[in-house]
């Protein structure tokens, strides 16, 4: 039995007539804690509505066949991995801002890590049914896990689609444990200032969190070590998905270059991702004073970093092609550019590599539309970059008598628009349901700002 | 409790026991064995084979049937049949789907007066056809195709028995010109015999031989006999094809002449002149006449052409050259073949590389008669047409008007097996047994007599064809009956082989004694050369092509024949005109799929255009075969719309008219050709010819085959000396010998060439396939589809490239270029100039001993096995499809849909082979080198406790090769077959070798004989 909590422990984090609650947990905690409004009903509605088409067309694609989507014989990869690397991709924001920047002391980073972590958590769901969807008989889909059996089945370790049955599930657990280990302040919070079903709901996660210093040091601690844990994830995700290609021969795939370019990629899109999803819930939640333009501009800096990276490895791609001196190399590069998808390859090439050059001046990375706008532009970008890369690469192989083409047909179209519902469906609740700012962070921050007299926007040059 | 009364009680205890009682009664019982007495002759598990005749057209090979517990489920060529010794076509493999066929007529059917049909019984029908004969007495008239002699014999009796008016005989590619020309130039009927096993000079003037000649699989053999570099001291015969369109037979050419349709007799003679000069035989008197520069205007063919080719020719020891077949018959057909066939004699070929042979029994007519008939039917003279073996509603031109005719006459009756186009105009419907369910015989040449035995039990209620008219006669009366022998017509067939074992001759499929050649003089006939007339007005002349898979159209119904592409332009299950790209130019910039509208003096029609240069400007060429408007896979009934085309027919464009001896001609009309402003997607099979220097189809010169340099492989491989110092090694070098090249080099051990199988393992299965042998007929790929029951995935998804051929042929235009790729059109490189250099190469899995397939597999569905093959377990596959994404070739197919056996139409999946498992949806699959083949002789050897012997196992790719291009065997003993063949220094070669696949499949370089010099 849990002795009860001592009454001076108690009244620290209980609001009292005396010690009225603090503006960051009032705010927050409005955002989630007030009644749906009609905005939201309407926005889940519609997600619920393309969740249903895409699970509906799911279920007809097991019944008929994958042939209802777009493939043909040299394209046996189409645009559900393509949509699956791109989710795999937004997920690396998350984890990449709760656990590389906090062991940077990023301060700035403590508005935004909860929206993050939790579109990784949501992202990386969405690309693992993309891996149930890609396969042509998911009822068999539970031979890759190497289970014990009678028959001594088991299963191919030099094959990279094992590696990222590993690598994703891997990043899924850790992902979900930083995501709620962080969770449980807020949580405590939360349960202290609920009644009915949420007081349950809240107190069952909070797992008795009284926010003693004994629990503060053991969950910072926690984090610290979670972090560690993470942070080479965040490198190895993403460069396990990236060998899916590089191991493979096909012209365009095959590049060492691949792991780093595929994470910065991911690091690029995700953090557009975030910026895409935050600054609508900014605005209509009225976060202004937390969520602040300067969080948004360090954020810009960083898809102006890897930006940078992302360029760098499209010109070595083509310099290597050329260098190598191998003409199936040559050919499916030239053809990237100039062939069939050329649209795709120029959509890539400047929403990646050019647009977000904009954020050099400091006017535009200022100026929260201009944000909105390029960042759409780069997810749709970075969708694009993947699906050039599989797509093309597959469509001008080694032997050209089985050159093909590939259009995306309306049933992935519509499984695709299901996976984003599903993906906003997540976070719409997760909106209604948990603090979307980490509280006890943020007031961490206020109350260290004002100990210390100095100005987050000081601190953090 | 509530009361239950007694009678309740028994009312529920009857209730229930009915019902149960009722429910036993639903179903029939299946057994699972089906015998309760076992046949001999059937081991459940074992497969029989009977040796029977092929009747898929009058080439008549001989067949082994396989069967398994009493279902036939493969044709292979009979080894000791010497027309095409264990080979087998496209059209004869495919033509085991006519006795599974979802069209075939289940029972007699008559026609109701409001045009519904129903079914009636055998006497009932007999009465009711003998009835209509008595009739109309001497107008009753038969039109069929060529039947066995025995067939042919009891029919013409049948005639003359009921009193009948007559029989014609309607055969739409019949050689009619060329047997008027031996009539005429020897002064005796006779079937000429072109050898081309010992010629050293071959010129084809368009009969496109290895396609629809009168025996493409004989003379495919032999023509790779003529070539074949492999044999120290056969020369390696030249070959020139002469014709406006460079035809799969022409790919196979040396050089092509493409002259101007029609001038093939001016070729002829401008060619005998320079060959011979003065000394021209019997020829000499018209040789004089030509003048070579007058030829070349005529024929459009440069002087220096006919000078260089007539020297070579007159320099040729045994050349042999073979008269137009059925693209280029022309009005003139008879002239041009008596001139070819003059020229053979002057050149010396009689007796060498040509023979006149006795004609074959039975009879023959001429299309003159066959449209005397239609006149006939027209003024109402016909009372009762029996019409059997043949389609002539689709096979004659409707302008002929043969259509108004069949309406004239008051009853006609069918004897065919499958419905078409003629069958369902039809009174009353007889329906034929399959060619599998009948007994019959067939005559190859004189003295080369096949039977044909039944290897199934008929499906349906079904009569054979000659067993019906003896039924109508015996039901005419007594004294008609008297005229007929008794029995059936089964006793008929065995009473004409009276005088032999009758035994053996159905062992060994029939009697092979090929009548000595008849004793001919040339009765030197009056040959007038002159340019045919084309009917009508336009800038197009109209070539019908005969192509290598539907024959006249009697294969559209197969639906093996639709799904493989077309050997020249790969397109499947479609029509399409061939223009040149200076006409498409002319014509508004038409690229590939863009539909014009043809018409001609007898009619139009719409279709999309393939642009290629192996076409003359100033001809359109579009293949015979599709257009029609009856039939599962030939029509669209298949895609639920019954009664609409698959296609055009090409023949709706030709006028019914006949050449100067009244053989039917087909090179007739001039046609106007003009955009429709729209565009097709034609379903294509390969997208690029051109092969971009990739080492793919390799070809050496006759010099660098001199010279024996094993860097011969042309510039690409120049360029990489390690690559071509490596593809020396060849096959048992490279895999055989452990520790091969990876050992030297120090690789890693899993690149060593000793890891491809089981280290010291008996066994490396490999195969040679030897380029310049393989013709790009395609009948390997039809083999393949049924020995591993592949399934057909229709013109729609043929589209999407989901076609399920686990070999396909590839056809590569020279080395290529680095050019194309940047639309969606696919690429057929520059085929013109005089020198040919297209490359067949058949393309399927290399069972690589470093297979890029096998590590990606997450579950290892797919791995190597003991014997160095490449397996796929189709159990353990879960369809993530990177293997197909790894294999650089491309020769993994998946299964998109549900494509097995079980959806095909009744009774299509009785064929299925019963060793080899039918693959369900989403599963990935691919060639097995025919592991099903290996694993039945390595259980007979293992009982006989001994490995498997070289020759013993073989693939259907390979068992069907009419030239044996393919070789199979062990790589690992070093005097297999397949070990020699591939060690070729200099024209073996791996292709995509740079990848270290290290595959167990090595090709033979194609040989380029380049132009020939006088």
């Amino acid at each position: 039995m849990t002795p009860p909590p001592p009454e001076s422990v108690a009244a620290m984090i209980r609001p009292t007539p005396a010690l009225p609650d603090s503006p960051t947990n009032r705010d927050v905690m409005r955002v989630f804690m007030e009644r749906p409004g009609l905005g939201w009903l309407l926005l889940i509605g519609l997600c619920l509505g393309g969740l249903a088409g895409g699970a509906a067309t799911w279920i007809y694609q097991i019944y008929a066949g994958l042939g209802i989507a777009g493939y043909s014989h040299p394209i046996f990869w189409g645009a559900y991995i393509v949509t699956f690397v791109f989710w795999v991709g937004i997920a690396h924001a998350g984890t990449l801002i709760s656990a590389i920047l906090f062991l940077f002391r990023a301060k700035w980073r403590n508005a935004i890590n909860r929206s993050a972590e939790a579109m990784t958590i949501f992202a990386v769901f969405t690309a693992q049914l993309f891996l149930g969807i890609h396969v042509g008989r998911i009822w068999k889909a539970y031979f890759i896990l190497p289970y014990p059996n009678q028959r001594a089945l088991w299963v191919n370790f030099k094959s990279p689609l094992l590696w990222d049955t590993f690598a994703i599930s891997t990043y899924t657990l850790v992902s979900l444990i930083f995501f709620y280990v962080g969770l449980i302040p807020d949580l405590a919070i939360a349960r202290d200032r609920t009644t009915g079903w949420r007081k349950a709901l809240y107190g069952a996660l909070a797992l008795g969190w009284q926010g003693t210093s004994r629990q503060w040091k053991a969950h910072n601690r926690t984090v610290l070590h979670l972090s560690g844990l993470a942070t080479p994830l965040v490198l190895s995700v993403h460069s396990v998905v990236s060998w899916d290609f590089a191991m493979a021969l096909v012209p365009g795939w095959h590049a060492t270059i691949f792991a780093p370019y595929f994470v910065a990629g991911a690091i690029f899109s995700g953090f557009a991702m975030v910026l895409t999803v935050m600054i609508p819930v900014r605005r209509i939640f009225g976060l202004e004073h937390i969520l602040t333009d300067y969080h948004f501009e360090n954020m810009c800096r960083f898809l102006l970093l890897t930006s940078c990276i992302v360029g760098y490895a499209y010109g070595i791609e083509y310099f290597i092609a050329w260098y190598s001196g191998v003409e199936a190399e040559k050919t499916s590069f030239y053809l990237r550019a100039f062939g069939p998808y050329w649209i795709s390859t120029w959509i890539m090439l400047i929403f990646n590599g050019v647009v977000p050059h904009l954020f050099w001046f400091k006017k535009l990375r200022t100026h929260v539309p201009t944000i909105f706008v390029i960042c759409t532009l780069i997810n749709i970008g970075m969708w694009f970059e993947r699906y050039v890369i599989i797509i093309t690469g597959l469509s001008r192989e080694f032997n050209p008598a089985v050159w093909g083409h590939y259009t995306p047909q309306p049933a992935e179209l519509m499984i695709i628009a299901g996976s984003f519902s599903f993906f906003s469906i997540l976070f719409l609740i997760f909106l209604k349901l948990f603090p979307v700012i980490p509280i006890s962070e943020v007031k961490e921050l206020v109350i260290h700002e004002r100990a210390h007299g100095h100005g987050q926007h000081a601190e953090a040059h | 409790m509530p009361e239950f009364h007694r009678r309740d009680f028994l009312k529920l205890v009857g209730a229930s026991a009915g019902a149960a009682a009722a429910s036993g009664c639903g179903d029939h019982v299946t057994k699972l064995i089906p015998y309760v007495v076992q046949p001999d002759e059937i081991v459940p598990g074992i497969a029989n084979y009977y040796a029977s005749t092929c009747q898929a057209c009058p080439a008549a090979c001989g067949l082994h049937v396989k069967t398994r517990e009493g279902r036939p489920i493969k044709l292979e060529g009979n080894p000791d049949h010497p027309v095409n010794k264990g080979a087998l076509c496209a059209l004869g493999q495919a033509s085991i789907g006519w006795t599974y066929h979802p069209d075939r007529y289940k029972a007699p059917r008559k026609r109701n007066p409001d045009g519904t049909y129903s079914d009636v019984s055998w006497d009932e029908a007999i009465a009711l056809l003998s009835g209509e004969i008595k009739k109309a007495g001497g107008r009753t008239w038969l039109l069929g195709g060529e039947t066995g002699p025995t067939a042919g014999r009891w029919i013409d009796a049948w005639v003359t028995a009921v009193g009948a008016g007559g029989r014609v005989v309607y055969e739409p590619f019949a050689p009619e010109a060329l047997r008027d020309a031996v009539t005429a130039v020897f002064g005796a009927p006779g079937e000429p015999v072109f050898d081309l096993s010992g010629s050293d000079f071959v010129i084809d003037f368009g009969s496109d031989f290895l396609e629809s000649g009168p025996s493409p699989t004989e003379h495919a053999r032999q023509l790779a006999a003529a070539r074949d570099v492999s044999k120290p001291g056969a020369h390696a015969a030249r070959f020139v094809y002469v014709g406006p369109r460079l035809s799969m037979t022409a790919s196979n050419a040396d050089e092509w002449i493409a002259a101007r349709p029609g001038s093939e007799a001016l070729v002829a003679l401008a060619l005998v002149k320079v060959a011979l000069g003065a000394n021209a035989g019997p020829l000499a008197g018209l040789v004089g006449d030509v003048d070579l520069a007058a030829v070349a205007q005529q024929a459009d063919v440069p002087v220096a052409t006919l000078e260089r080719v007539g020297k070579a020719l007159g320099a040729a020891k045994a050349p042999v050259l073979i008269p137009p077949g059925v693209a280029l018959a022309s009005r003139r057909a008879a002239s041009t073949a008596r001139t070819v066939l003059l020229a053979n004699v002057a050149l010396g070929a009689l007796g060498k590389t040509l023979r006149i042979a006795p004609p074959r029994e039975g009879k023959r007519s001429s299309y003159r008669e066959t449209l005397a008939l239609v006149d006939a039917m027209k003024g109402g003279s016909v009372g009762v047409l029996i019409v059997h073996g043949s389609n002539p509603l689709y096979s004659l031109p409707p302008a002929s008007g043969f259509a108004d005719a069949l309406a004239k006459v008051p009853f006609v009756v069918s004897l065919a097996s499958i419905a078409d186009e003629t069958s369902e105009r039809a009174n009353l419907i007889l329906p034929d047994h399959a060619p599998l369910e009948s007994w019959g015989d067939a005559e190859s040449r004189a003295g080369i007599r096949g039977v044909v035995q039944p290897t199934l039990r008929p499906l349906y209620d079904t009569r054979a064809a000659v067993d019906t008219l003896l039924d109508v006669a015996r039901a005419m009366g007594p004294d008609v009956a008297a005229q007929l022998p008794e029995g059936s017509f089964r006793s008929l067939v065995e009473q004409s082989f009276a005088g032999t074992d009758w035994h053996a001759t159905l062992q060994n499929g029939g009697v092979f004694q090929e009548a000595a050649p008849l004793a001919v003089a040339v009765a030197a006939p009056a040959v007038e050369v002159a340019e045919p007339a084309l009917d009508g007005d336009g800038e197009f002349t109209l070539v019908a092509a005969s192509g290598a898979l539907f024959n006249d159209g009697r294969g559209a119904n197969l639906p093996w024949l639709q799904e493989t592409p077309d050997p020249v332009t790969k397109v499947m299950w479609q029509s399409f005109a061939e223009i040149s790209p200076r006409a498409a130019e002319k014509l508004g910039g038409l690229e590939f799929g863009d539909v014009i509208g043809v018409a001609t003096s007898a009619g139009s029609v719409e279709l999309p255009v393939v642009v290629r240069s192996g076409v003359r400007d100033d001809v359109i060429a579009i293949s015979i075969g599709q257009g029609h408007t009856v039939g599962h896979w030939a029509s669209l009934a298949d895609g639920g719309r019954p009664g609409e085309k698959r296609g055009v027919n090409v023949i709706e464009l030709l006028p019914a008219l006949t050449d100067e001896a009244g053989g039917r001609a087909w090179l007739l009309a001039k046609a106007r050709v003009a955009s429709a402003g729209r565009h097709e997607r034609l379903p294509i099979a390969q997208f690029s010819q051109d092969q971009r220097g990739r080492r793919l189809g390799l070809a050496v010169t006759l010099a660098e085959l001199a010279g024996g340099a094993p860097a011969a492989h042309g510039a690409t491989e120049a360029a990489l000396p390690a690559v071509a110092a490596d593809a020396g090694h060849g096959e048992s070098a490279g895999h055989g010998a452990e520790g091969g090249h990876g050992g030297e080099h120090g690789h890693l051990r899993d690149f060593d060439a000793a890891m491809d199988r089981v280290p010291g393992g008996a066994y490396r299965w490999g195969m040679s396939i030897d380029m310049d042998k393989c013709t790009g007929c395609s009948a390997c790929v039809v083999a393949c589809y049924i020995e591993n029951n592949i399934g057909i995935v229709g013109e729609e998804e043929v589209r999407r490239g989901r076609h399920m051929a686990w070999l396909r042929i590839e056809r590569w235009v020279g080395d290529g270029s680095l050019e194309g790729g940047e639309d969606r059109v696919p690429i057929i490189p520059d085929e013109s100039g005089t020198t040919v250099d297209i490359r067949h190469t058949a393309m399927l899995c290399k069972h690589c001993g470093a297979a890029p397939c096998e590590p990606v597999c997450p579950v290892i569905a797919t791995y190597h096995n003991d014997d160095g093959l490449n397996g796929m377990i189709y159990n353990r596959c879960i369809g993530t499809r990177y293997c197909a994404n790894n294999c650089p070739y491309k020769v993994r197919k998946y299964n998109w849909y549900d494509l097995a056996l079980t959806r095909w139409p009744e009774p299509m999946r009785l064929l299925a082979n019963p060793d080899v498992t039918v693959r369900g949806q989403g599963v990935m699959e691919k060639c097995t080198f025919c592991v099903q083949r290996i694993a039945t002789a390595r259980q007979v050897a293992k009982d006989e406790n001994r490995s498997i012997a070289d020759g013993e196992v073989t693939t259907a790719c390979a068992q069907s090769c009419p030239t044996s291009a393919i070789t199979f065997g062990n790589l690992v003993d070093a005097n297999s077959a397949v070990a020699k063949a591939g060690s070729d220094p200099v024209r073996g070669y791996h292709s995509l070798h740079e990848l270290n696949t290290r595959p167990a499949v090595t090709y033979l370089a194609k040989v380029k004989r380049g132009s020939i010099e006088g």
